[in-house]
């Protein structure tokens, strides 16, 4: 099998408070793996490595070796705004950008491309294609002007995975891409993204233990900076291996 | 954060905060002086054409608070967007301009006089420049002392609220939005290009126009003093007054009418 993403004792400092530890991890091709842990183990740091917003904080040091898509991510030849097209991010409160949903869209591609060299018919597609992936296409064609942020939160959501697509993402990183959804939003959003599973690696960072299960082929459990546990779902939930593992699983569970 | 400031910390800020009381307490001697020894003389203007003297002085306001306005987003722009937030430079900066925006506008007028006024000699050396001779070509001929005086006040007045307001503009720009735009993939450069400024923009542009209103109307302000010490009305200064309080007041509706703008744009989109 494959792997999208590769680590190699990846550690990480934000001045002198260590918040990852050694980590290790390999997340497969074309599968949705999950990443739970409690409060402040450092998921989100995790994620934010892979594709290097960690950077923007100023005092981050990081050391280790982190190969996306069989690539050194901190070469000196990486071009950040190539990785960043190429690993997305989908955050805790949906934030689409306050214009328009066809504006939003198109946001990414506009960044990438130089000034006026889309045709209207082509953004047109564009747009089409993207909502159609994320089932939003019905009920926003008619409302392509509206500004993104009149939506109801679970098409905001979608459509900040929506806005991803065009530009062909391989990965796809959610913070905890749920939380601010109801059942339905949240059950709408794992539909979704197990649509798309397989044409994107997805690694989902989740409170939800059960939205772990159903959701995740792999899962990851965290504890203070250092990565415990990693293997099938199931495997880690039914028969936790570590005991911090089976204490975090059970506490949450029972 | 602000109760748990360490001492070191008090102690830094304290500094800080204290060179701008030491400036202004220098300022301060050259004031006292000037106000025992304000000579009218300093500021007699002989005009032939009333008309283009005005605007030849509202084009010489305007373009040198339009420089102020620039300096002030510059800087704001500087300070909140690219120095980290506990800069030395950029605290520094931050209580000057918390100082200068508290100082009532017309303070800053007769600050501005007694202090340009006094130093005039002083000035004359530094700009240099003899008066024009020609006066055909200049209506008006000015004083330069007057003028470095007139510019560097604006200067002073304009450009901290300038920097206040933008600096307010640009963190009205949601930080979650923000880190969505760096993740596609985003320079700082196309972040602020394509996305801050946009939406900030008319407050930005709201909050020059309050900073430029607030100069006009000390300016104003002044010429009423003068007419009212020298009734003779030399140099169209009646005219001058008038105008200015009309381009203050147009200035100040202007911006709040913007303000408008930018509020309804913003109950719409939450
Ligand atoms: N920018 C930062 N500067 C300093 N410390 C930080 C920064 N971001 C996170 N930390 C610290 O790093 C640790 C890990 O944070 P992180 O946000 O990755 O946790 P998390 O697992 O995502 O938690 P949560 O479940 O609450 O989102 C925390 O102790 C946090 O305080
Ligand atoms: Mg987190």
């Amino acid at each position: 099998m494959n792997h999208s993403i590769e680590t190699e004792n990846l550690s990480l400092w934000y001045g002198d408070f260590q918040a990852l530890i050694d980590v290790n991890v390999k997340i497969p091709d074309g599968q949705i793996t999950s990443l739970i842990g409690p409060s402040g183990c450092g998921k989100t740091t995790l994620l934010r490595c892979f594709n290097r917003v960690n950077e923007r904080y100023g005092n981050v040091t990081t050391e280790g070796k982190i190969e996306i898509l069989g690539k050194n991510i901190y070469d000196p030849d990486v071009s950040l705004p190539e990785l960043r097209k190429a690993v997305g991010m989908v955050f805790q409160r949906p934030n689409p950008l306050p214009i328009s949903v066809y504006e939003n869209i198109l946001f990414g591609l506009r960044i990438h491309s130089p000034m006026r060299s889309l045709t209207r018919t082509e953004s047109d597609q564009i747009v089409e294609e993207a909502l159609t992936s994320v089932f939003l296409w019905e009920d926003l064609k008619d409302k392509l002007k509206a500004r993104a942020t009149s939506l109801q939160l679970e098409q905001q959501q979608k459509l900040c995975i929506a806005r991803l697509l065009p530009l062909k993402p391989k990965i796809i990183l959610m913070d905890e891409p749920c939380s601010a959804l109801d059942a339905k939003g949240t059950l709408a959003v794992e539909e979704l993204m197990e649509v798309l599973a397989g044409t994107y690696t997805f690694l989902i960072v989740t409170h939800n233990m059960a939205q772990a299960r159903r959701v995740s082929e792999e899962c990851i459990f965290m504890f203070l900076g250092e990565l415990i546990e990693h293997r099938e779902t199931q495997a880690l939930f039914d028969e936790p291996k570590h005991e911090k593992t089976a204490d975090y699983v059970q506490m949450r569970y029972g | 954060m602000n109760a748990m400031t360490t001492r070191a910390e008090r102690k830094q800020k304290f500094v800080l905060q204290g060179i701008p009381f030491i400036i202004f307490g220098i300022a301060a001697i050259p004031i006292w002086k000037a106000l025992k020894k304000t000579d009218a003389a300093d500021m007699q203007v002989v005009s032939p054409n009333v008309l283009s003297m005005l605007l030849n002085d509202l084009y010489i306001l305007l373009s040198v608070s339009c420089l102020a306005i620039l300096l002030g987003i510059v800087c704001a722009f500087y300070l909140e967007e690219w120095l980290p937030k506990n800069n030395w430079a950029r605290r520094l900066i931050e209580s000057h301009v918390a100082i200068l925006t508290s100082i009532p506008s017309t303070l800053y007028g007769i600050l501005a006089i007694s202090i340009f006024f006094s130093y005039a000699g002083t000035l004359k050396v530094i700009d240099g420049a003899p008066p024009a001779q020609n006066t055909e070509s200049i209506p008006f001929q000015r004083n330069t002392t007057l003028f470095c005086g007139e510019v560097l006040t604006f200067i002073f007045m304009v450009t901290p609220v300038t920097i206040k307001t933008t600096q307010e503009a640009l963190r009205s720009v949601a930080t979650p939005v923000r880190e969505a735009v760096f993740a596609l993939g985003a320079s700082q450069w196309q972040v602020l290009r394509q996305h801050v400024v946009p939406i900030a923009f008319i407050r930005i542009l709201a909050g020059g126009c309050r900073a430029m209103s607030r100069a006009f109307a000390t300016a104003a302000l002044l010429i009423g003093i003068y007419i009212w010490y020298d009734t003779t009305d030399a140099g169209g200064m009646s005219g001058r007054f008038i105008l200015f309080l009309a381009v203050s007041l147009f200035l100040s509706v202007f911006s709040s009418s913007l303000t408008e703008v930018y509020d309804s744009d913003l109950t719409q989109r939450s």
